[in-house]
């Protein structure tokens, strides 16, 4: 175990999987994209891309609550994962801004309501007049990444700046803005989701939607945490800094998330259903035709099921045969979940597999690109912080002194 | 007085030296032994083999046994029994069933943790043989106490007595069960 030096080294992760992703996807996008737009003006390439830049949006988001929330609750052991989930909350400044140009290009053929009338003829147009309009979109879209980047680019800055310095200071200015943060966060995340998800269906409505889309956005969040840990642990890059439990507590966290995303998506049906009123049960309606219909029961059982009992005895969470598989499971089962809240208002009914390749296309070439991007980030500085002033405990030197003096006594015996 | 013999008790100074001799017990094949301590050594449930406890196992017969019986009580009051049409909904729908089955499954399973838990520490018991000795009161303040149960199958009281005391034990005595 090396203690912090003062040349902070740097990370060296290495993957060839980004280039291929991006090669394979790329390829697949391109032919998409043409295919999309001599049938259908583009609209299908705009569906499909603003679900992948979904996925990829929520992953950052939920990396930047756990940074949050680190700060938050001044927590020790998450230290030596926090560097790598500011990196991946980085995202949300130029590289998910570009990613969402598309989405905004293509918006009067993604949503409806861009279409569907003006204030006079269409009440529920009326009644959110200043935002269901091009410019109120541009300009709302425009807060959201303008607050995210001031987050991330705010707690990244301390963080690196701690680095060189390790001043008290940026522990403290890290927290302030955690604590504005989260509150800023909670209301992005919300709108957002509400904004750019659920108004792909505007004529609906539900009070549910914003936690839902935080549980799910955390959950898949956690997932990539866990197996980028676990990836960063094989290359001996955060070996120091990880200790055995560490993923037990990513685990108990992904346990909680499963718990609290199927909770807020079965509640949100849950009210639907007993209510029964028309102007909210189409939603659903809509989702039990088709292939729709099959999805949702995989949902049921892929995003809560199979999760909350792989991960509910105490050896799995830190058993990486079973957890990569879960984890795994779990990214494809948020994806499919975007899409069954995303695709459904442009396919209702069945819909085309030979647009399954345009997805996984997109989804493919995006995440190839991001990835690229956060590991140029991730090399281009220390592994983990080099001056925290609990990375001693995320060590695990400081209060397991006894522990190991009973180790070595028992060791002795040997 | 009964001359039925419980096991033998052993007191160690140091946690070091609890752990080195639970070690050495663990390795002589000793399988109905406990340890005493004053406050929790960590790593002495490693060198003592101990395995997770089955209390979870318990508690998720108790929550699914729950969940079943209310979800089937509310099929048989509203589908079977006595069917009525309430707000225009099927006679038996799960979302229906699943809140107060959910409920219901929270207390069967904290009941089964409950009884568990009682059930394997073999509790409630008025009296246990180990505090008729007064030494072993000292296993609350600054003493380590091994005990190792007669029922062992390796349990030999000359035998065990010499492990014990070779490996450091203090005060190696008998405890005996009272009728």
């Amino acid at each position: 175990m090396s203690l912090p030096q003062n040349n902070p080294p740097k990370a060296a992760l290495k993957s060839a999987l980004p280039g291929a992703m991006i090669f394979i996807g790329g390829a697949l996008t391109v032919v998409g994209l043409i295919a999309s737009f001599s049938r259908n003006g583009g609209k299908e390439f705009g569906f499909s891309w603003l679900l992948a830049f979904m996925f990829y949006y929520s992953i950052a988001l939920g990396a930047l609550f756990m940074v949050m929330v680190h700060h938050l609750t001044d927590a020790g052991w998450s230290v030596g994962i926090r560097r790598f989930c500011e990196h991946l909350a980085s995202l949300l400044r130029w590289p998910l801004l570009l990613m969402f140009l598309p989405v905004g290009l293509l918006a009067p053929k993604i949503y409806a309501w861009l279409s569907a009338g003006t204030p006079a003829t269409n009440d529920l147009i009326a009644a959110k007049y200043p935002v269901f309009t091009l410019p109120g979109f541009w300009i709302t879209s425009a807060i959201f990444f303008a607050i995210w980047w001031l987050l991330s680019s705010r707690l990244c800055k301390r963080s690196l700046q701690q680095d060189e310095t390790g001043s008290v200071e940026c522990t403290r200015k890290m927290r302030f803005h955690s604590g504005w943060g989260i509150v800023a966060f909670a209301l992005t995340l919300t709108f957002s989701g509400v904004f750019w998800m659920q108004a792909t269906s505007y004529q609906w409505f539900s009070a549910m939607y914003g936690v839902y889309f935080f549980a799910s956005s955390v959950w898949a969040a956690l997932a990539f945490i866990y197996v980028i840990s676990v990836a960063l642990l094989r290359q001996g890059i955060l070996t120091p800094v990880l200790k055995q439990n560490y993923f037990y507590f990513i685990g108990v966290l992904l346990l909680a998330f499963t718990l609290l995303a199927s909770y807020t998506e079965f509640a949100q049906y849950f009210v639907v259903w007993n209510a029964n009123m028309p102007t909210e049960t189409f939603w659903y309606l809509r989702r039990e035709e088709g292939g729709w219909w099959t999805l949702s029961l995989i949902l049921i059982l892929g995003k809560c099921f199979i999760p909350f009992f792989a991960l509910l005895p105490i050896h799995t969470k830190t058993n990486f045969k079973v957890l990569i598989p879960v984890c795994l499971l779990i990214a494809v089962m948020h994806y499919a979940d975007l899409a069954f809240n995303i695709l459904p208002a442009w396919h209702p009914g069945q819909h085309h597999t030979k647009w399954l390749l345009l997805h996984l296309g997109t989804v493919l070439f995006m995440g190839g690109v991001l990835a690229k991007i956060f590991i140029a980030k991730f090399n281009a500085h220390p592994p983990y912080p080099q001056r925290d002033p609990r990375l001693l405990e995320a060590m695990g030197v400081s209060h397991n002194v006894v522990n190991d003096l009973i180790e070595a006594n028992a060791g002795g015996a040997k | 007085m009964s001359e039925k013999i419980y096991g033998l008790m052993a007191e160690f100074d140091s946690p070091g030296a609890l752990l080195r001799a639970a070690e050495k017990i663990s390795a002589g094949g000793y399988r109905k032994w406990d340890c005493f301590t004053p406050f929790p050594i960590h790593g002495l449930d490693k060198v003592m083999g101990y395995r997770n406890s089955l209390v979870g196992w318990v508690a998720l017969a108790g929550g699914a046994f729950m969940f079943l019986n209310i979800a089937g009580l509310i099929w048989f009051a509203n589908a079977f029994d006595y069917p009525v049409i309430v707000g225009g909904k099927p006679m038996f729908s799960a979302p229906m069933t699943f809140v107060p089955a959910y409920i219901m499954m929270i207390m069967g399973g904290a009941l089964g943790a409950l009884i568990g838990m009682f059930g394997i520490n073999q509790l409630p018991r008025l009296h246990h043989p180990l505090l008729g000795k007064k030494r072993f009161a000292s296993a609350s303040r600054d003493k380590f106490v091994v005990v190792i149960g007669a029922n062992d199958e390796k349990f030999c009281a000359t035998q065990t007595k010499q492990l014990l005391e070779t490996l450091g034990g203090a005060n190696v005595e008998i405890v005996e069960e009272q009728e």
